[in-house]
């Protein structure tokens, strides 16, 4: 079953992603390769409508790190997290998923995507130097739906199954590409 | 195993002869598959342990109510009401509430049902509010009633429905020989505007076509009265042939759960006995009702439903028949584990001459179970007292009636009747409670128990 899942994940690696031009910028943290991502807003729509109304909405993100090529993922990191609206303090608050203790609480919207993008990283041990590389951001908000599968546990198995096959029409979702780069000329 | 054979095994296993090649394969593929055999969960667990209503920061909040926006009265299955009572008081829970709204869609065949917080009347407290969203123009068939009394015989009510935005449209064909003193047998249109100024505004319009029938009691008891020397009914128009109302209806949320309908039931009675063509029952109807649910923290559970509603016919509005009619009503259930108890009462008084759908009958499948109403009166009376206790053991039910239907200015005679059944959901069936009951009228003659089955009274 791995096998199978590892092997489509392969395939769909080659396939081309439609992606915005929107800015992701790349930064080299304390041997971590972070982004951030100015214009981009995913507490947005349904999504928001959603939280607003007291639901936890889970967002899936996947950052991939290629070198040499597009095609050529050299470094990859999947993070799961649950963003919820508390109604009597009107903030927000996320949780990573992987790590119950990595939680933001009393956020802005604002505050709250920024602190989803900070905990998303590559390690730049991972990155070869001298090549030109690219970050890709990849974000799908969670159906509701989803949540109700008999199988709701979310393992790394998962997450690469969810983003080997297309976004579903009526799911929130945002991609991001950096403009090419090279490790030693990030900022620290 | 020993230490010893652990070091050797390792060693044995180190020493397999593996060439680059090998090693070039079997590498990634061991790093794959620690990969994906790795959890996100904290501890190598599933979510399924920590679920998303602990990722949900409003699960430190407590349901204080749930409720439809609409505030329609849905008709939900005894196991979804249950749940529901589960979930207030209770800490917030999204994946319980996530499932509880795929119930009631399927339930309610609706297109999409939803839920939303918001903040309670008390301090970390929230209000969960359903959204239902029908499919537009979706028929809805269902029979929401359904009785077998082995002495009145069958009553059913057939009914499809349609929702279009906020406007539901229901149809209704049915034969009733149980509530009223007539066996109407016909049709019923309504017409309901939903979700006027925030939902506290329902609009509707009834339309109803009856062709009518009576017990030959009924018929020589009125006959009677038209002889010099017979007691008087004071009852209006006699035994009409056929009947039709237009009802057009506001109901009002004053302060959720109590509600106020104002109506006005323009009667047209036809075929009737005297020479004249037909007789009008016009009547202003005004309805306050009351029904509140609670659950206590330790899984008891309570039920209120009282109302109180008053007909009021006048040459005002044209009417050919004046009278009054009052009923009140209560309703008053607690249960704790397997066992319950319900209390029910009801009083009623009409002054004036109200024609017979209008007047009051016991002895049928709601009150006072094991009598026979053309027996007790075959006109019914003005004059209505009732009370019945019910004690159920899972779903065993034992129940005792009591109650009088009596003319103004006589004695009442009280009337008492016991009884035995089973109430429950049954599968497709559970949306109302299945009732198969054996009841015995107590008097001194010779005692006919009555059996009484059916669904969703």
């Amino acid at each position: 079953m791995s096998q199978a899942v590892l092997a489509l994940f392969l395939s769909m690696e080659l396939g081309a992603i439609t992606v915005s031009s929107q800015g992701l910028m790349p930064r080299h943290v304390s041997g971590e390769i972070r982004v951030t991502a100015p214009n981009l807003h995913f507490l947005t729509g349904a999504s928001l409508s959603r939280l607003r109304d007291g639901a936890a909405v889970p967002f899936d993100f996947q950052l991939v790190v290629t070198a040499g090529s597009k095609g050529n993922v050299v470094a990859r990191a999947l993070e799961r997290f649950t963003i919820s609206y508390d109604v009597w303090e009107e903030k927000f608050s996320v949780v990573r998923v992987r790590d119950f203790r990595r939680s933001g609480m009393r956020l802005s919207a604002g505050s709250a995507e920024s602190w989803c993008l900070d905990n998303i990283f590559v390690p730049a041990a991972s990155l070869p130097s001298g090549q030109q590389l690219w970050a890709r951001l990849e974000i799908r908000s969670v159906e509701s739906k989803e949540l109700l599968a008999p199988a709701s546990g979310i393992n790394l198995a998962t997450l690469i199954e969810i983003f080997s096959r297309p976004s579903r029409p009526q799911q929130d979702h945002w991609s991001l590409e950096s403009a090419p780069f090279q490790l030693a000329t990030l900022k620290q | 195993m020993s230490k010893a054979n652990s070091s050797r095994q390792l060693n044995l296993e180190l020493r397999l002869p593996l060439c680059p090649a090998m090693k070039l394969v079997l590498i990634p593929a061991l790093a794959a598959c620690t990969l994906l055999g790795q959890s996100l969960s904290p501890g190598g667990g599933s979510t399924d342990e920590t679920s998303a209503s602990d990722l949900n920061v409003n699960s430190r909040y407590t349901v204080e109510s749930i409720n439809f926006i609409d505030q329609r009265d849905y008709k939900l299955s005894t196991s979804a009401l249950d749940e529901i009572r589960r979930l207030v008081g209770a800490k917030v829970d999204t994946e319980a509430l996530d499932r509880l709204v795929q119930r009631l869609r399927g339930e309610l065949r609706a297109h999409e049902v939803t839920f939303k917080l918001t903040r309670g009347a008390a301090p970390e407290a929230v209000r969960v509010l359903i959204h239902v969203d029908r499919a537009a123009g979706a028929v809805d068939a269902s029979v929401p009633k359904l009785i077998y009394n082995s002495q009145l015989g069958f009553t059913g009510i057939g009914q499809v429905a349609t929702t279009l935005g906020s406007n539901t449209l229901t149809f209704q064909m049915l034969r009733d020989s149980d509530s009223l003193i007539e066996t109407a047998s016909g049709i019923q249109a309504k017409y309901d505007r939903l979700s006027l100024a925030s939902g506290r505004i329902r609009l509707g319009f009834e339309f109803d076509a009856y062709e009518n029938q009576y017990d030959p009691s009924t018929i020589a008891a009125l006959d009677s009265t038209s002889r010099p020397s017979s007691q008087s009914f004071n009852i209006g128009a006699g035994a009409y042939g056929s009947r039709l109302n237009y009802e057009p209806r506001a109901t009002f949320v004053l302060a959720a759960p109590l509600t106020l309908s104002v109506a006005f039931s323009f009667e047209e009675l036809r075929n009737l006995p005297s020479a004249a063509r037909s007789e009008s029952a016009n009547a202003m109807v005004d309805t306050l009702r009351y029904r509140q649910r609670w659950t206590g923290s330790t899984g008891d559970k309570q039920e209120l439903d009282a109302g109180y509603s008053l007909r009021a016919a006048t040459a005002l509005l044209g009417s050919n028949l004046g009278y009054t009619r009052h009923l009140a009503h209560a309703r008053y259930s607690y249960s704790r584990d397997a066992q319950s108890i319900e209390v029910a009462i009801a009083a009623g008084a009409i002054y004036g001459q109200a024609p017979l759908f209008e007047r009051f009958a016991l002895g049928d499948s709601a009150m006072l179970l094991g009598w026979n109403k053309y027996k007790l009166d075959p006109v019914g009376g003005n004059r209505l007292a009732y009370g019945s206790v019910t004690y159920g053991y899972h779903i065993m039910r034992v129940f005792y009636d009591a109650g009088s239907v009596w003319e103004q200015g006589k004695q009442p005679e009280a009337r008492h009747s016991v009884g035995i059944g089973v109430s429950s959901g049954l599968g497709v069936l559970e949306k109302g409670a299945f009732l198969l009951a054996l009841a015995f009228p107590l008097q001194d003659s010779h005692v006919i128990p009555v059996l009484i089955a059916g669904m969703n009274f």
